[in-house]
């Protein structure tokens, strides 16, 4: 690699990528993170007992977090709602990215897309409040499915867990539609014709040959959306019920309400640490190589 | 097995752009078929419609003896060789062949006993197994060739597919796609713009232009006997010399072309749209002159050798005639050997003829008028 810059952009340019790349990894990854690690593997201690005899390294801020099991049986539903918001993410952008790339001429796609990515200009929480006043017990949805005749009382949709699932499923749709777009974009529609021609049926074409040439895709918008929906924070606070609590809410309380900022740490690291075994389990089982994703 | 394909006024319109004339057309059971024309002529629309990826705007499909104008096209009778192949790229060649077998419910042993006698019919045994990515431009060829077959279809349909193929496996997979045909007894409907495919495999051709059949016929009466202007300057190389109709005689038409001399040759659709002062085109194949040396007052036409190509089989000459016109000229290497002190370089003067009874006359068609300069000859490859 080092090779291939230096022959593209000679040596003193190429060493200087390198050099911004080390200085943007190590000051703004690595830095911070070893800090935060550092964190978790010490007791919180006040400031005046830092660097005494008490300041130890020990895995009882990890310990904690095993031992409690509302912490723990939050965490499993956090990841349990994210692979559903994933799964209901996909079931949502993958119609809709089949049309802007197979079905839809040019000028629908664009603005379809265009359409699509306004909302995100946006910010999140913002956008979440709009869903918390569609959702309100007397707000439009209701009012809407009343006068449809639908319902004879209002639902509480903040109550449980379908403000959150709705209110993901939205804020990270594009972080799906791209990937399933870029991925089934690039199957030669000669391929869908002639699986036609051969007599196969719209859900076997898809089956076996639309969804096997976009798997890339899929595995990359499912990752993208499940490792956001498990580090979400502002949904399941505005959206969420007390039942519905993500674990994100738990490690902010550990910093911001607690003030204990070496337990904190320790469960981010915990969030991380599983949600990337998670998902290289997923990889694993989809047979979907870092390769294919980074295509 | 009916593999009758009648299309019945079918016409295809797109928004304001008519792609497909009203066409009525039967194809016959086991016939090979093509549709020839330069592309943007419709012939792909055309074969579309047949396999029902398109539906038409006006008119009827059939094959055999049951519609098929709102039939979907996965259940058709019919298969198609689309021009990249489109054989799947993650699956084998077993897969590959067996999809439709899949498809239709049948078991997997049946279906892998059809893949080996259908490997064996495009002589591919024993690559069951192969990625298709692995295989050959012409093996890839006999892959899609055999997973088409495999759907027993009645119709094959057949989209430009050796396009992609070198010249050499071009001609030999000509040569195989006959003997398929031959064998299998299926329809094969074949789309090109390439003549040289189109003569050598067809039973029948359809020469297309503008969304317009504009003769159908076996390939020898197409060369010989053209039905209208297009298809005497498409098919085949042709000289053509616009002028007015001087005398007529019997089915000899003899024009005045504003060459040195009167020009001949025969009304093949005969004479009823042609009188005397009637503007009239008469074409002669580059084949069919006789060439001879400057001074050989015998032959009628004096011209200069403008260009000489050698060809191999025969020498391509470009002679400018007295009066202007440019004419193509091919003559056989036989002759040029067998008369040596015949010099046909460029530069060199030479005369020529040809025989009225082999030249053809068709009536100019409407719009087309003879211009100020007299002849003009357009040549076509």
């Amino acid at each position: 690699m080092w090779r291939q810059l230096c022959d593209r952009f000679g040596m003193p340019l190429g060493m200087a990528v390198v050099a911004l790349m080390g200085i943007w990894l190590i000051l703004m990854v690595l830095l911070p993170q070893w800090q935060m690690i550092d964190y978790s593997l010490h007791p919180s201690l006040l400031p005046a007992e830092q660097g005494g005899e008490k300041d130890v390294w020990t895995l009882a801020n990890y310990a904690t977090f095993f031992q409690n099991e509302i912490h723990l049986s939050i965490f499993f539903k956090t990841i349990w709602s994210s692979v559903l918001v994933t799964a209901l993410t996909l079931a949502v952008s993958y119609p809709l990215a089949y049309y802007l790339a197979k079905v839809a001429r040019p000028g629908q796609a664009a603005l379809c897309l265009l359409l699509l990515i306004i909302p995100f200009w946006i910010n999140e929480i913002l956008r979440t409040f709009a869903w918390y006043i569609i959702f309100a017990f007397r707000g439009p949805l209701n009012e809407l499915l009343f006068a449809l005749g639908l319902i004879d009382r209002p639902i509480r949709f903040l109550n449980g867990d379908i403000g959150v699932l709705v209110g993901m499923v939205y804020a990270y749709i594009l972080f799906m539609v791209f990937p399933l777009y870029n991925a089934i974009e690039s199957l030669d529609r000669n391929q869908i014709r002639a699986a036609r021609d051969l007599g196969a049926g719209w859900i076997r074409t898809h089956r076996r040959i639309v969804i096997p040439h976009a798997k890339p895709g899929i595995a990359t918008g499912c990752i993208m959306t499940f490792m956001l929906a498990a580090g979400s924070y502002a949904v399941p606070a505005l959206l969420g019920a007390p039942g519905s609590r993500w674990f994100t809410q738990i490690i902010y309380n550990w910093f911001f309400e607690g003030g204990d900022w070496n337990q904190g740490a320790a469960y981010a690291f915990l969030l991380l640490a599983l949600c990337i075994v998670f998902v290289t389990l997923v990889m694993r089982l989809f047979k979907v190589g870092l390769g294919d994703i980074a295509r | 097995m009916d593999g009758r394909v009648s299309l019945n006024q079918v016409a295809m319109h797109f928004g304001d752009f008519t792609a497909i004339q009203p066409t009525t057309l039967e194809i016959e059971s086991g016939e090979f078929f093509s549709f020839l024309g330069p592309s943007g002529c419709g012939k792909t629309t055309l074969l579309n419609i047949i396999s029902g990826f398109l539906s038409p705007s006006e008119g009827d499909v059939a094959i055999g003896d049951s519609d098929m104008t709102r039939v979907p096209v996965n259940r058709r009778p019919t298969a198609m060789i689309f021009q990249n192949l489109a054989l799947f790229p993650l699956m084998s060649v077993y897969e590959n062949i067996e999809f439709g077998l899949e498809v239709r419910g049948i078991d997997r042993r049946r279906r892998r006993q059809k893949a080996d006698e259908l490997l064996a019919l495009v002589a591919l045994e024993g690559s069951g197994h192969k990625p298709v990515g692995d295989l050959s431009g012409g093996q890839k060829q006999r892959i899609a060739i055999a997973r088409a077959l495999a759907v027993e279809p009645r119709v094959l349909l057949l989209d430009e597919p050796l396009s992609a193929l070198d010249l050499k496996l071009r001609q030999h997979m000509r040569t195989e796609l006959k003997a398929i045909q031959r064998k299998t007894g299926i329809t094969f409907i074949y789309i090109t713009h390439d003549q040289g495919e189109a003569l050598t495999m067809s039973d029948r051709v359809a020469v297309m232009s503008a969304g317009r059949i504009e003769q159908v016929a076996d390939p020898a009466t197409l060369y010989r006997q053209p039905a209208s202007d297009f298809v005497a300057s498409f098919v085949g190389e042709n000289n053509r010399f616009s002028g007015r109709v001087m005398k007529i005689d019997g089915d000899t038409v003899t024009l005045d072309a504003s060459l040195t001399v009167p020009v001949a040759g025969r009304a093949i659709a005969g004479t009823d749209a042609l009188t005397v002062g009637a503007p009239a085109t008469l074409y002669v194949r580059p084949e069919q002159w006789r060439v001879g040396a400057a001074d050989d007052t015998r032959l009628p036409l004096a011209g200069v050798i403008e260009n000489e190509h050698f060809e191999g089989a025969w020498l391509t000459l470009d002679v400018a005639l007295a009066q202007g016109p440019r004419v193509r000229v091919h003559v056989a290497q036989s002759t040029a050997q067998e008369s040596p002190d015949l010099s046909l370089s460029a530069g060199m003067s030479c005369r020529l003829d040809y025989t009225p009874a082999r030249a053809i006359v068709l009536p100019a068609e409407v719009g087309e008028e003879v211009g100020e300069e007299g002849a003009h000859v357009a040549t076509t490859v």
